[in-house]
């Protein structure tokens, strides 16, 4: 058959039973009744019948899915050419058939110690201010920490003021420099040992 | 159960969390496994159902020794080991001619199976020796048969299929893509005291020719079978248990999407909003503009003027009614009063007599 054949044959279908869609997954579910001799393996015409059966649902389906809502874009096809293919796009609706999950839910973390003891007490998160701060000595906007950061603008400086809480222990003569530098490196081991732990307790309880 | 350890490379890490359970889940990956006493049927039957899925699939070469119905515990280690939720196995026996089970897993258990024997007539995608469909499409499914919704079996085979082949769940598919078509048939209707009817697996390429009656929109479709073509005849079956079934079907919260108020669509696909307003005060509503209308023109202020213009001029034509005129007058003024005194008030009676 040609093009030209098809011209003149119908594009509707008569079914006794109305077909169920779900159009989110293209499929169609037929109720219909089936002839069991139709479909016999001794049935010279079988693969026929299954054929038209088929063909009938699914120019239904055809039917259905082309008169959802399309959306049309250019699609840049990439490269030098500025020439992008026109793509029909359809807005295919939910799944509505269920089908299971392939891994179950993904559970939230468990909280931390202080967020447990937070809620215990009541206390909101702070608001998160970013990484950088105002430096008024320079007037320029610095990191908070990290390369150049605030918090080690004491270690380049020929000359640091002594701090009035040292004064009289065992710190006072060590260089204030290397003791900034040694306070830091021991909050950052601080902060290891008690995520460490939050994840122990953390495997604990699951 | 697969020893975890902590990842030491950034790509191994990536690699665990791309295994960790999601919100929206990717595509089931689909493992094909050949059994002990797999043949070169089964080997093909394979392949031709994993170039429907591909790319979604991996396919092993090695002949592995698994039971499923006694001992599921090796295909649960595939399953985990390759991140794969579908798992094919092929076996054969006197008992069981040309089987392929269909196993099902959730996290990494077995969720169902279903054992399907591939019967004599079935043709081969080489057979046909048709153009067949393109890599990665998401294929369009038509069931024929009533049983595939009242059935527990049927029902079984057809979350099966759809799991299985339907690839990824997107809102926005190209027009282009529809492209095959994957047909489950029922070979006539179940009927309670018999056995189950086979269930009929056809691939067909779709073909679409322009008719004059669907006009410009809806086409006249016709099929060309490009093949695999299998008649399975169902084997023993083990369906999902009630607890994990539920587990399996959890929607996650997050994904719901909050219903708005007031704003809905009409049939045209154009947004239409209700807005809800306070009670309109009608006086302060600006009308045409026009200097006659001016404020220090108000209607209120006029009347009082004109009143008393015609007051004056009555006063000269009529004697008796000034006199009522000045009697209200007065008395408006004793109400301006601070104090009003009972001798105040009769004050204007008399006034009034006295005029009179």
């Amino acid at each position: 058959m040609s093009a030209e054949d098809y011209k003149n044959l119908p594009v509707t279908v008569e079914k006794s039973i109305p077909v169920n869609y779900d159009l989110g997954n293209l499929a169609v579910f037929d109720n219909n009744v089936l002839d069991k001799n139709d479909l016999d393996s001794s049935n010279a015409s079988r693969e026929n019948h299954i054929k038209s059966l088929t063909r009938d649902n699914v120019q239904l389906l055809v039917n259905q899915i082309l008169s959802l809502p399309i959306k049309t874009t250019t699609e840049s096809t990439g490269g030098s050419s500025d020439q992008g293919a026109t793509v029909a796009l359809l807005h295919l609706p939910e799944p509505t058939s269920e089908l299971p999950r392939e891994k179950p839910l993904p559970k939230p973390k468990p909280p931390t110690k202080w967020e447990k003891f937070a809620a215990k007490k009541g206390i909101q998160p702070k608001a998160k201010t970013g990484k950088m701060v105002y430096d008024e000595a320079s007037g320029e906007w610095v990191p908070k920490w990290g390369y150049k950061g605030k918090n080690k603008n004491v270690d380049t400086q020929w000359l640091v003021e002594m701090d009035d809480n040292k004064k009289g222990t065992e710190d006072e003569l060590v260089d204030p420099r290397s003791l900034n530098r040694t306070e830091r490196k021991n909050l950052v081991k601080k902060n290891q040992r008690q995520q460490k732990k939050n994840l122990k307790n953390g495997l604990n309880l699951t | 159960m697969i020893r975890t350890v902590k990842p030491k490379t950034a790509k191994a890490k990536r690699a665990l969390k791309e295994k960790e359970p999601k919100l929206v889940e990717n595509v089931k990956q689909a493992l094909f496994v050949p059994g002990q006493t797999s043949n070169k049927l089964l080997h093909d039957a394979m392949v031709d159902l994993s170039s429907l899925k591909k790319p979604d699939m991996k396919r092993f070469d090695r002949k592995n020794e698994i039971r499923p119905f006694e001992d599921p515990a090796p295909l649960e280690f595939f399953s985990e080991k390759n991140d794969c939720s579908l798992l094919v196995l092929s076996t054969t026996s006197k008992k069981r001619r040309n089987n392929l089970t269909f196993v099902r897993t959730f996290g990494y258990k077995i969720y169902d199976m279903v054992e399907l024997m591939i019967v004599n007539n079935y043709k081969l995608l080489e057979d046909f020796k048709a153009k067949t469909f393109a890599v990665g499409l998401k294929p369009m499914f038509s069931f024929q048969g009533s049983a595939f919704d009242t059935h527990p079996v049927y029902k079984h085979l057809k979350s099966l299929f759809l799991d299985f082949f339907r690839g990824t769940v997107t809102d926005l598919y190209d027009v282009a893509g529809l492209q095959h078509v994957i047909s489950v048939t029922l070979q006539g209707d179940f009927q309670d005291g018999e056995p189950l009817p086979n269930v009929l697996f056809r691939v067909y390429r779709l073909r679409t020719y322009r008719s004059e009656q669907g006009g410009r929109k809806l086409p006249r479709v016709e099929l060309q079978e490009t093949g695999p073509r299998f008649d399975f005849k169902i084997g023993r079956i083990q369906s999902p248990s009630p607890e994990m079934e539920k587990e399996a079907r959890r929607k996650p919260k997050q994904l719901n999407t909050k219903t708005v108020k007031n704003v809905d669509m009409d049939p045209m696909g154009d947004k239409l909003g209700r807005i809800h307003m306070g009670k309109q005060d009608l006086n302060k509503l600006q009308t045409r503009k026009m200097k006659g209308l001016k404020s220090r023109f108000d209607q209120d202020q006029e009347d009082d003027d004109v009143e008393e213009y015609i007051n004056d001029e009555e006063e000269e034509l009529n004697d008796g009614e000034e006199l009522n005129d000045e009697a209200e007058n007065s008395e408006e003024d004793t109400y301006g009063e601070e104090f009003v005194t009972a001798e105040d008030i009769d004050e204007p009676s008399t006034k009034r007599q006295k005029k009179k």
